[in-house]
């Protein structure tokens, strides 16, 4: 690297003054960019880590309060099944004078 | 009675912790896909004319903080306990059971990334214009993700994350349209040129090649 940023030397021709500060002007300058470059990755790794930690906070916020959305959608669905099942054996379960309405209100159910 | 509700907090979502961790890198690596997206676009247009190496530095650096969110993604489901899906179900397309045609879509979209994206580093290899012509289809790989993300994601029809989610995608579509219009008003071929002089018929006899101007990535 430091290889790079000297400028090569060349016994035979000496430099002018104006030669060796264009040169030191552009090694600033590269040094700038590699400052600029480095700031600029550590921004964006930190907006990474901070996007994702947001978003697992708002997350576990939201499941951890019962508001997570497939789990409200599976709760549902297993309520759901459960009544139809219950109305379903208490329909079975129910005396011979209910049984045809019984039957009835479980295909409407399940349907 | 601090501890004792985070106790009850991580009663609650220990099992859904490898869950939580996949949709959350999901959501990162989406809204860090579509920054890159519209500094892509910003950098190949002529909206920004001026620092253009910090540019090519932020979207080189935003793609692969979305690449290793992508990774997170599909990785940290393996350890999920509803699912359990196999590695081939997480990398290859349509192999897991799990809403096959959303899970194929996602998984197309990240080798796309993938390959789309960390072919910049052996673009002399490939060829730096055919490299910039095959670039243009990361637009598409987003666009699958996007698709991906509204019909498989769990908090898809959340208020926040379609509020999020347009937030960064509505510009880059926007920027998305207004490069695809620039481009087919530009003439693709040379007959499609205004007539020249007479004394440069030679040169423009020779075969032009369309130099596309999606981005120069500093690589002009």
């Amino acid at each position: 690297m430091d290889s790079r940023e000297q400028p090569s030397r060349r016994p035979s021709m000496p430099h002018s003054t104006e030669q060796l500060r264009a040169r030191a002007l552009a090694r600033d300058r590269r040094e700038a960019m590699r400052r600029r470059t480095r700031r600029i990755r550590r921004s964006v790794a930190s907006l990474a880590a901070v996007l994702f930690s947001t978003a697992f906070l708002v997350i576990y916020v939201q499941l951890a309060s019962g508001h997570d959305p497939a789990l409200v959608a599976n709760a549902k669905r297993a309520a759901a099944s459960t009544a139809s099942s219950e109305s379903s054996s208490g329909s079975t379960s129910s005396s011979g004078e209910e049984s045809s309405s019984g039957a009835s209100a479980v295909t409407t159910s399940q349907s | 009675m601090i501890t004792t509700q985070a106790n009850i907090l991580a009663t609650a979502v220990g099992p859904h912790l490898f869950w939580i961790t996949s949709r959350a890198a999901g959501i990162a690596a989406l809204l860090l896909s579509s920054l890159s997206i519209c500094i892509g676009l910003l950098m190949g247009g002529a909206l920004l004319k001026g620092r253009r190496s910090e540019l090519r530095v932020t979207h080189e650096a935003l793609s692969l903080a979305t690449l290793t969110a992508l990774a997170l993604h599909g990785l940290s489901l393996l350890g999920d306990g509803y699912l359990h899906p196999s590695l081939g179900d997480i990398a290859i397309p349509f192999l897991s059971g799990y809403k096959t045609l959303w899970t194929s879509m996602g998984i197309v979209a990240f080798w796309m990334l993938a390959v789309l994206g960390l072919s910049y580093y052996v673009r002399t290899r490939i060829g730096v214009a055919r490299w910039r012509t095959l670039h243009r289809f990361t637009a598409l790989a987003w666009i699958l993700g996007l698709a991906h993300s509204l019909g498989e994601g769990t908090d898809a029809g959340q208020t926040w994350f379609l509020a999020m989610i347009a937030i960064v995608a509505v510009p880059a579509i926007a920027l998305l349209l207004a490069r695809l219009s620039s481009w087919r008003e530009r003439p693709a071929t040379p007959q499609a040129l205004p007539a020249q002089p007479q004394h440069t018929s030679r040169k423009l006899s020779a075969p032009a090649i369309r130099q596309p101007d999606w981005s120069d990535h500093g690589l002009a």
